[in-house]
Formats: C-alpha cells, sequence, structure tokens
C-alpha cells in the first residue's frame, strides 16, 4: 500500500516539476512569432519600417537612376544626420538606420561615411587615421557626402473602450549637397490589443 | 412561461451578437475597363498546404518588372473569399543568379489586413540588382 503510495506521490512530483520547467526557445527574427506589444515599439516594428523605407528608396530614387556619386564610377557616400526620437520611450534609432545602412550598402550604390555624421564620428580612430594621412601627405583625403540622411520618430497612443492604439510614425528624408529634399517618405505603424500578445 | 421568457431573450441576444460579429465589410471597386498600362502577367507555381489560408489570400496573378537600375519588382494580386476582414503575414525571399537566397537584414514577415472580397496588390523590391528570381510566403497570423 505504502509503495503505491509513494509511487503516486513521485509520479505526481514529476508532473508538478515538469509543468513548472520554464519554456525558452530561439525565435527567427524575421519571422511573425515575436512578442507584439502595444506598450512600445518591438524590434520587427523597426525591421518593417527600414524594410518599408528602404524599398520606398530603392523604388522611388535609386532604380529610376536618380542618385548621383560625386566620385564617378563610385558608390554614392550617405551621411548619417539627427535621427529625432519623439516618442516617450528610450531608444536606439540605429535600430532603424543601421538596417536601412545595411541594406543600402548591399545595393552596391550606396556607401555610408562612419567619419562624418551628426553628433561626431562614428568611428573616431577612423576619423583620427584620416586626419593623420591629411597631415602626413598634406592632401586632403575627406569626401564629402553626397547625401545625408535625416528623419524621425514620432509616437500617438489612444484607446476606445478596452481597446488600446499606438502609432509609430516614422519620418524619413534626404538631402542633396544643396540642402534639397531628393527623397522623403512617411510610414506608420499601427497596433491595436487589449493585452500582451504573441505574432502580428 | 418564465423560463421560456429568458430562454427568449438568451435566444434573441445570442442572435444579435452573431449578427453584429459577422456584419460584412466587403468591398466594392471600380476601375477602367481597358487598362492603358496593363500588367505584364507571368506564370508561377504555387505550393498550397493551407486551404483556409488560400481562402483568404488567393492568388488572382503574378507580374514583375525591371527599373533601369536592375532593381526587380514584383507586384501580386490576392483576393479575400471569405465574407470576413482577415489578417496574414507574407514574406518575400530572393534569389541571384545562381539560385542562392540573398540574405538581408530587412527580409521581414509583413502583416497585412485584408477586407472580406477585397482585392489587394502587394508589391516588393528586390533589396539588390543581384536578385533575378523571388518566393513568395503567405502565412497565417501567429497572434496567441
Amino acid at each position: 500500500m505504502n509503495t503505491k503510495l509513494n509511487l503516486l506521490l513521485g509520479a505526481a512530483a514529476v508532473a508538478v516539476l515538469t509543468g513548472c520547467v520554464s519554456k525558452t526557445a530561439y525565435v527567427d527574427p524575421n519571422s511573425s512569432r515575436l512578442v507584439t506589444t502595444t506598450e512600445g515599439i518591438n524590434i520587427q516594428d523597426f525591421s518593417q519600417a527600414a524594410d518599408a523605407m528602404t524599398a520606398s528608396l530603392i523604388d522611388n530614387f535609386i532604380n529610376p537612376g536618380l542618385l548621383q556619386s560625386g566620385e564617378p564610377g563610385q558608390p554614392a557616400l550617405l551621411a548619417i544626420s539627427r535621427i529625432q526620437n519623439n516618442t516617450g520611450q528610450q531608444l536606439d534609432t540605429d535600430m532603424l538606420v543601421k538596417k536601412m545602412r545595411v541594406a543600402l550598402l548591399q545595393t552596391g550604390k550606396v556607401q555610408t561615411s562612419t567619419t562624418i555624421a551628426y553628433g561626431g564620428p562614428e568611428d573616431p580612430l577612423a576619423a583620427e587615421q584620416q586626419k593623420a594621412q591629411e597631415f602626413f601627405e598634406d592632401k586632403q583625403h575627406t569626401r564629402l557626402p553626397d547625401y545625408t540622411l535625416s528623419g524621425k520618430i514620432i509616437e500617438d497612443r489612444t484607446s476606445a473602450g478596452r481597446t488600446k492604439q499606438t502609432s509609430y510614425i516614422f519620418q524619413l528624408s534626404l538631402s542633396s549637397r544643396a540642402g534639397i529634399g531628393v527623397w522623403e517618405d512617411e510610414r506608420t505603424i499601427v497596433k491595436q490589443g487589449k493585452r500582451a500578445s504573441v505574432g502580428f | 412561461m418564465k423560463t421560456t421568457s429568458l430562454t427568449l431573450l438568451a435566444l434573441g441576444a445570442a442572435i444579435l451578437l452573431a449578427a453584429a460579429g459577422c456584419r460584412s465589410t466587403a468591398v466594392n471597386t471600380v476601375e477602367p475597363a481597358s487598362p492603358t498600362a496593363p500588367r505584364e502577367m507571368i506564370s508561377d507555381k504555387r505550393v498550397l498546404t493551407d486551404q483556409t489560408l488560400n481562402n483568404i489570400v488567393r492568388i488572382v496573378g503574378l507580374n514583375a518588372a525591371m527599373g533601369d537600375e536592375g532593381f526587380l519588382k514584383v507586384q501580386v494580386e490576392v483576393e479575400n473569399r471569405t465574407r470576413r476582414a482577415r489578417s496574414f503575414t507574407y514574406q518575400v525571399e530572393w534569389f541571384d543568379e545562381h539560385g542562392m537566397i540573398i540574405d538581408s537584414p530587412i527580409r521581414v514577415a509583413r502583416p497585412r489586413t485584408i477586407e472580406a472580397r477585397e482585392v489587394l496588390l502587394i508589391t516588393a523590391t528586390a533589396p539588390t540588382p543581384r536578385a533575378k528570381d523571388f518566393r513568395i510566403k503567405f502565412l497565417e497570423p501567429t497572434t496567441e
């Protein structure tokens, strides 16, 4: 009798312990199985915005042959200007910009300057090296950017009953050396929900 | 008697709720009978493993065009054959001239909503002029 009771207790304990094991798994960051919340910008929101913006830039500016490079035969040079965060959250705008930079570099039509950027060089060592080379060779090596990219991320929150709606507006502008906006776009990501959920 | 009234009330409420839930959001459209810019449709190969999803996003046609700088642009026409607005996600994969997949940081699953009976155009631009082929995957939303 006691043996049976012990067996049952053991089985119950194993079942409880198995149930308590937290399930953690790797998820493909490009899939639709990521946690989506209305409380903030999720990584897939940045990916979607970067995707839409890059596609728009290729469609409306690069593919029609409007992109011009200061160095014939070389890709156009892009510098990153101010990307303003006008949301109520602390976020790194590189989550948007870096994806776009990588995608634009992969087109073979655009390169990004790491020594000329808003707020100082992104790569201080490269900037120092450039200055040293210019000093020793007594020759200007700095290539001025052909275009600069600036933008803003705006947040809007509203609710009706138990439904919460959060919108994130991504605005980007590409300016030429003459300070003219040669490409601009705005993408809005709207999320509605009553509670945190997984997926889109 | 009291029980019958209550049952009737409950039934009426249930019918009202069902009617509200089934409210049609079907889409009416208009376009020129003879389009001035006809699309160059291309033949496609489809692998359908989910009939429910195939009713939500039934592929009507596929056309592609190449820009001056060599970026391929594709457009898929899909139709929601159900009587409800539905959500779905899609993902585009690009392949180079050797049939190898081109990896990109912006290759993401994109969510879309389609109204009942609506015909929707989905467009995608190749991330590089190296992209010569493509494949589009459609999935049901995974909200839990």
